[in-house]
């Protein structure tokens, strides 16, 4: 048995009614490579299968219950419910449709001829019409002749009462042999004898097309379109049962006709070497014509005729088969195969029968031209309402065209079934087999490929999805609270046995987004430079920290020790940065390998870009650290000046020693010989009072001011429970830090009085310490004045003289400073001259320190 | 339709309708006289729309618009002053749905059974349960008011028409009989040899017309289109019957009536009719010349005319009269023009019955063709035959707008018997080549249908009990046996085309040939010849059988094979003996194979039996069918004189030779 491997492409979408298409309306024809198409609605289409395109688009003015194809001239008839026929001229691309009756008529009728109309009675009408030659002006459309059917009721309709049967009559063209060129669609050529078989000698001679009509009641009629018209008897009354007399019932199959078609089920042996050019053979020298009709009922019957050349005679062979039903179309191509479509599936049933003609003296078998039975091959394609096969296709290949009850058009390649000659051996069809596997391997392998390039992209989507998200939600809210923020504060804690600072970066997730995998949070310590050291550069550290998963709400808690090294240089103040980075190069994954897929992806100048324009980088915070924050208070600070208990002798000696590695400048060589660093900065208590909004019976102002001060420091809890006015802290590396706060009353400033004022007192042993520290404090204050200053209070009067001699002596000693500082050292005098130039540097630095100025 | 909704549209803010339960209610004066102007307005209308074109659809549109007045008189109660303006406006939408469809009435007429359920109901009586006959009689006999009698008279008068269109003649008289006085119908009785519904028609005082009510065709002129149209019908119903006296008086009263010229002149081709079936042809012919006369576009009267010259045998003023037919059903397109707008009902609409049908039937072009040609042949005018048949050929190939009427009442035959005539004038012609090719077209077309044997039964069989079940095979079997005669005829003709022409080998094949064809058909039967009673076919079979045996006879003795003409010779003169060219040849045969005794026996034996020849057939059986007398003329003994001197020289010798 041929195999039916097919190719179902999808050519386009129609609109549908409501409840899909209903069977015997829609209607597929196709002519060269244009499909004409109704599907029950008003509209007819016309859609170019070359191009994919539809090309045109009719409207009629009601629903469009048939639609005909004439080829030459092109044009198309088209029969409306309850208006009549319109001619459609396709050449001139013409927007007008002429309509040619004017009476309601049902029928379907090719070219235009033949309306079949519905009388009260039940009976049914056809009339011929004359077409308009293209030259004539006149009245269009002559009746020429008509005949008249009487068809009983449906089966299974109870009489009046029912619904008007939805069937509507099916006609077909049978032409005779000879033929050239049908000048219809959906009709035929049928070969002698069958023909003269099938409608009688006369009709044969005089060459007349047959119209073979089915009806919903199961009668099969036909008319020969020579001799339509029909007489009364001339007795003047005639049975009713029997038809007219032009009309002769061929069968009767029971159940409503959906098609009637034709078959060639023999295949002409062509023989090549046998050119006759001469002109007796009746054949003409086109495609062959049909010998088999077959008609096809709704519930499933169907039965074909066949003319059975035996030797005693030729006698017609009816052989009736049941196919499995409801069926709702079919289509018959230029083989012998005929498709037919249920709601389920569309099966093919091929009636060449190549008979047992081993055995010809067996008659008992009842050895026909038909085939006993039928096995439907299935093509797998459901609810298809119309059925077409396509001419367009080349010889052994067809094409068939599907209008499926969703208003879909798809057409579906068939194979050429296998020559029978063809023997396959075995390992012909081993052979056969491996391509085939292999070929399913292939295609299963590309599948999978695509499947995971597919997922791939999804996924990369969606990420991207969610990066653009977080970026705009970040974005998007630049004052105010941020939706993902990172806070930052300074710990210490003890890590090796060791007790060193540590920054704790907690990451809020406020926003509705998570934070999926891809994100890292980068945190930068950036240390300013110090002016304690010759050469310092700006230095950074980022640390980056992957996030795995921030769902909204959640809270990650990060934490980097400060200072690049357990020992206890620490560069203070730092600032810390966060920002959140999101590598896109990952999204792309093993897809692309260069940059210039990411170009696409964002635009050149984008603020999101990283340097580098493979990722985006969000800056979340940034914060300073500075000494007031890394200070420790305690009990027992233990330091690291704190030795460890077995100690080696060996070790102390080399230790005490190799003291001196790095003598820093500026600093004693004797740390404990000098005098503890101070500084000192006045604030006045007005300034203070209004900006730490406190009271005087709530807290006195110098615990609230070193409160204040020491606001950020966590270990700093300890104070608040206590009213300090004086702490004393430990450093990161074990250095003293004490700080004072009192109040003191300038008196010489104001001409008013003295001015109350808060001093705020810093000493530490260490110079650098002390700087930090009184760094720190500067910064706190400058902020608070400038968020007061913003708010606008007026100076009290102060006395300019005194101001101006306060001023005139620092500047003095500012000019001493750098003389000194510029001079080079005298060369000779080593290292006492620079002792006392670094001392004299010091006590000016001193005098600087404490100014007896205020900050009002 | 605008306008009237534009006059409703005025009209509404007037409108009061009056839903008053009461049996007689007043309606408005307002909205009956508008409803009368509103009437008034749709019959002038009428009148200004008949004089110019498209009076059908003048027709249609008025008629939805009266059916539109006739819907909103009958929204309210039925009131006695209504009642005529709303029957008048009945009777004028009924003619116009009559003018409006312009073919035959059909069916019950909508509404007047409503409208007299109504002139009950204003009258207070109920009729809802009778049929139209009783409303009838009820209305007519309980309502007297005086300004109901003149529209319900013109009702009635379109009842009676459309029973009369239904052929209820009963019904009608009835009706008339109740719609008349009693001194009109003792004025009717009167007249006794008159037909009785005629009388009653006759009798019926048309009511008077009023000018507030105008109608659209007058009540007068319905009453003589009913005449006529009874007349007409009684005539065909007698004609249908057989009593052509009758027919004859009736048409005849049909044809003085008031008619249009199309309904005169088919009045006139059915008197011809029954002229002709009376055996009156010289009458029939006057009529039928009358109805040309009134309106040559009656064809069917020319076809009439040309079956009467042939009963006559007047075979060219037949041919004459067909060749008329042929060219007039050439020029004009068969579709008829309009009729004159005056007239909404005509009295074509109501007769039309399938006698009248049939009896003007038109016939198609290719039938007169054929006609032409076959009495042509008939007649022995050879060329002019040839020409006809060669004719209808080529009309045979043109399109589908010359139509062939294959049924049973078409005058055409079967179509290869058409062929073969043509076939046979042919070779009267001397074309014979041409007759060869017709032969053969029908020889390749039966080849398939024809099987190896048929069995068939020899004679006819009456009321065979299985005969309907087996019918379709019957027909079968006479199909293929109709096929294997004229496959036979063919070869025969063609046999006697090649005998013609010359080529007796190529002769002998085809009248061997014809004889294997019909050796194939096997006969069941008594085996008793009987030249009675045997199916036509077979009749035929049997004839070609010996008109081939004799030809292939005469093609031996040609070639010089006495011995096997001798023996086809014989062979025929055992099929049909008592054949006189059969005879003739035997003797001929023998006669050259020198066998001179037996000749002489055969020669004196065969003119002691049938002293009548002189080359005539036996008229026993049925006729030879039309493409066989050729052959059987070319079958005849040519040399019969010369024959007879010979074998009476002969006897005369042998006599001599015998003296002692």
């Amino acid at each position: 048995m041929a195999q039916v491997g097919h190719r179902v492409d999808y050519l386009a979408g129609f609109c549908c009614p409501v409840g899909g298409l209903v069977a015997g309306k829609p209607r597929v024809l196709c002519h060269e490579n244009e499909i004409y198409l109704s599907n029950g609605t008003e509209f007819v289409y016309v859609y170019d299968q070359e191009g994919k395109v539809l090309k045109a688009v009719f409207r009629c003015p009601d629903q469009v219950w048939h639609v005909e194809l004439l080829p030459q001239p092109r044009q198309l008839y088209i029969l409306c419910a309850h208006s009549g026929i319109y001619c459609v001229s396709l050449e001139q691309q013409s927007r007008l449709m002429e309509q040619t009756d004017g009476d309601g008529q049902e029928s379907n009728g090719p070219s235009g001829v033949f309306p079949v109309e519905a009388d009260d009675e039940g009976k049914w009408w056809m009339r011929l019409h004359e077409l308009p030659r293209p030259e004539q002006d006149g009245p269009p459309y002559r009746q020429v002749s008509q005949v008249e059917f009487c068809p009983g009721s449906p089966p299974g309709d109870s009489a009046g009462d029912a619904p008007p049967s939805c069937f509507l009559p099916v006609l077909c063209c049978a032409a005779a042999p000879g033929t050239q060129g049908l000048w219809c669609s959906g009709g035929f050529v049928l070969e002698e004898p069958l023909f003269s078989l099938l409608f009688g000698i006369d009709v044969a001679m005089l060459e007349s097309p047959m119209i073979l009509c089915g009806f919903p009641d199961g009668q099969l009629c036909s008319v020969p379109l020579k001799a339509l018209s029909s007489s009364p008897a001339a007795d003047g009354c005639r049975d009713v049962s029997t038809p007219a007399p032009p009309v002769k019932i061929l069968h009767h199959l029971e159940e409503p006709i959906v098609f009637i078609g034709a078959l060639r089920t023999e295949r002409r042996a062509h023989d090549d070497d046998d050119n006759d050019d001469d002109t007796d053979t009746e054949q003409p020298a086109g495609e062959p014509g049909c010998d088999c009709v077959v008609a096809v009922g709704h519930y499933g019957k169907m039965v074909a005729v066949k003319a059975d050349q035996r030797e005693e005679a030729t006698v017609p062979e009816l052989r009736e088969y049941y196919l499995r039903g409801p069926i709702l179309c079919a289509a018959c191509g230029s083989g012998s195969r005929m498709y037919y479509s249920t709601h389920s599936d569309i099966s093919a049933v091929d009636l060449d029968w190549a008979g047992d003609s081993s055995d010809p003296e067996d008659t008992e078998s009842g050895a026909g031209v038909l085939p006993p039975v039928l096995s439907p091959a299935s093509l797998s394609i459901c609810s298809v309402v119309a059925l077409s096969l396509s001419s367009r296709a080349s010889e052994g290949e067809s094409e068939l065209l599907a209008l499926s009850a969703k208003g879909r058009l798809v057409s579906c390649g068939l194979c050429s079934p296998e020559e029978p000659d063809v023997e396959l051996t075995p390992a012909e069809i081993g052979r056969r087999i491996k391509e085939l596997l292999s070929g399913i391997g292939d295609t299963s392998e590309r599948v999978s490929f695509l499947k995971k390039a597919v997922d791939q992209r999804n996924r990369a989507l969606a990420s991207l999805n969610q990066v653009m998200n977080v970026s705009a939600a970040l974005l998007s809210s630049q004052e105010g609270h941020k939706p993902i923020a990172c806070t930052v504060t300074a710990n210490w804690s003890c890590l090796l046995l060791q007790d060193t600072v540590t920054i704790s970066c907690l990451l809020e997730n406020c926003s509705e987004y998570s934070l999926e995998e891809g994100w890292t949070l980068c945190v930068q310590l950036l240390a300013s430079p110090c002016a304690l050291e010759e050469e310092s550069m700006d230095s950074a550290t980022t640390f980056t920290f992957p996030i795995d998963q921030l769902l909204p709400g959640n809270k990650r808690e990060l934490t980097l020790p400060l200072g690049p090294a357990a020992d206890t240089k620490l560069d203070l103040p730092l600032t810390i940065s966060c920002a959140l980075y999101y590598s896109l190069r990952d999204i792309l994954g093993s897809g692309s390998d260069s940059s210039e897929d990411l170009d696409d992806f964002l635009p050149e100048d984008s603020p999101l870009l990283s340097p580098d324009r493979e990722g985006i980088c969000l800056p979340l915070s940034q914060c300073t650290i500075d000494m007031l924050q890394c200070l420790r208070f305690g009990s027992s600070p233990p330091g690291p000046s704190a030795p460890p208990a077995p100690s080696d002798p060996v070790e102390t000696f080399l230790k005490v020693s190799g003291e001196q590695t790095e003598p820093e400048e500026g600093k004693a060589p004797a740390e404990e010989n000098l005098p503890p660093s101070a500084a000192s900065i006045r604030v006045s208590s007005e300034l203070l009072k209004s900006a730490l909004k406190t009271s005087e019976t709530d807290v006195p102002l110098c615990c609230a001011t070193l409160r204040w001060l020491l606001a950020e420091n966590p270990g700093a809890e300890v104070l608040s429970s206590t009213e300090a006015a004086s702490v004393c802290g430990t450093a990161p590396d074990g250095a003293h830090v004490q700080l004072l706060v009192r109040e003191v009353a300038m008196n010489d400033l104001s001409p008013a009085g003295p001015i109350q004022a808060v001093e705020i007192l810093m000493e530490s042993p260490s110079l650098a310490h002390m700087c930090r520290t009184h760094h720190a404090v500067i910064r706190r204050i400058q902020a608070l004045v400038l968020e007061q200053a913003a708010q606008g209070s007026g100076p009290p009067d102060l006395r300019m003289q005194y101001l101006r001699q306060i001023q005139a002596n620092h500047e003095m000693l500012l000019k001493e400073a750098r003389t000194l500082r510029d001079q080079p050292p005298p060369g000779g005098e080593g290292a006492e001259g620079s002792a006392t130039a670094t001392e004299k540097l010091l006590n000016i630095y001193r005098q600087l320190r404490n100014p007896s100025l205020v900050l009002l | 339709m605008a306008a009237a909704m534009k006059r409703r549209r005025e009209r509404d803010p007037g409108l009061g309708p009056e839903p008053e339960p009461e049996p007689e209610p007043k309606p408005e004066q307002g909205c009956l006289r508008a409803w009368a102007a509103q009437s008034r307005a749709l019959v002038g209308r009428w009148t200004a729309a008949r004089c110019g074109g498209e009076t059908r659809r003048a027709c249609r549109q008025l008629r939805d618009e009266l059916r539109e007045l006739l819907r909103r008189i009958r929204g309210l109660p039925a009131a006695l002053p209504a009642l005529p303006l709303e029957l008048t406006v009945l009777y004028n939408s009924l003619l116009f749905t009559v003018g409006a469809s312009d073919s035959a009435i059909k069916g019950e007429a909508e509404g007047i059974r409503q409208g007299l359920l109504r002139v009950l109901e204003a009258c207070g009586a109920c009729g809802q349960d009778l049929g139209t006959e009783e409303l009838w009689e009820k209305v007519l006999q309980e309502v007297t008011v005086e300004e109901l009698q003149a529209p319900l008279h013109r009702l009635g008068a379109l009842q009676a028409a459309w029973w009369l269109a239904a052929s209820q003649l009963g019904s009608v008289a009835g009706l008339f009989q109740l719609l008349s006085t009693a001194e009109d119908l003792g004025r009717a009785h009167c007249n006794a040899g008159q037909n009785k519904l005629l009388s009653l028609i006759k009798a019926w005082r048309v009511p008077p017309e009023g000018a507030s009510l105008p109608l659209v065709q007058s009540a007068k002129d319905l009453k003589e289109i009913l005449c006529t149209a009874a007349a007409f019908l009684q005539g065909l119903q007698e004609l249908e019957a057989g009593n052509f006296p009758t027919a004859l008086s009736l048409l005849q009263e049909a044809a003085g009536g008031f008619c249009s010229k199309n309904i005169l002149a088919q009045i006139h081709t059915c008197l011809g009719c029954c002229a002709q079936r009376m055996g009156k042809p010289q009458t029939a012919l006057q009529h039928l010349k009358r109805a040309l006369q009134v309106d040559f576009q009656c064809l069917p009267a020319l076809s009439h005319v040309a079956a009467v010259y042939h009963d006559l045998g007047e075979t060219n003023a037949e041919l004459q009269a067909l060749t008329l037919l042929y060219e007039a059903l050439g020029k004009s397109p068969p579709a008829a023009a309009s009729s004159s707008p005056c007239f909404l009902v005509r009295a074509e609409l109501l007769v039309h019955t399938p006698v009248l049908i049939s009896l003007l039937r038109r016939h198609h072009p290719s039938e007169v063709k054929y006609l032409l040609a076959q009495r042509c042949l008939q007649d022995g005018r050879v060329a002019d035959a040839v020409e006809h048949y060669l004719d209808f050929l080529s009309l045979l190939q043109e399109g589908l707008q010359q139509q062939v009427p294959l049924d049973g009442s078409s005058a055409l035959p079967r179509i290869p018997e058409v062929f073969l005539e043509a076939a046979s004038a042919l070779e009267q012609a001397g074309r014979h080549q041409d007759a060869i090719t017709v032969c053969e077209e029908v020889i390749s077309r039966t080849t398939d249908l024809i099987p190896r044997v048929l069995r068939v039964e020899e004679r006819l069989e009456s009321s065979l009990p299985g005969a309907e079940l087996a019918g379709g095979l019957l027909s079968q079997k006479k199909e293929s046996l109709c096929c294997l005669a004229w496959r036979a005829a063919g070869y025969l003709h063609q046999g006697w085309a090649w005998a013609k022409l010359g080529e007796s080998k190529e002769a002998v094949t085809q009248f061997s040939r014809c004889i294997s064809d019909v050796l194939r058909v096997q006969l069941h039967g008594s085996g008793i010849k009987q030249t009675e009673n045997l199916q036509p076919e077979v009749e035929v079979l049997q004839k070609i059988r010996l008109l081939s045996l004799i030809g292939r006879g005469t093609q031996f003795l040609e070639l010089g094979r006495n011995k096997e003409a001798l023996l086809d010779f014989q062979h025929s003169l055992q099929i049909s003996p008592g054949d006189p060219a059969a005879a003739s040849y035997l003797v001929q045969a023998l006669w050259e194979l020198n066998r001179k005794q037996e000749a002489a026996a055969q020669w004196q034996k065969f003119s002691q039996s049938c002293p009548a020849e002189d080359g005539q057939q036996q008229g026993q059986g049925r006729p030879l069918p039309l493409y066989l007398v050729s052959c059987q003329e070319q079958a005849m003994f040519p040399h019969s004189e010369a024959l007879a001197r010979s074998i009476q020289d002969y006897l005369g010798t042998a006599a001599q030779d015998m003296p002692s």
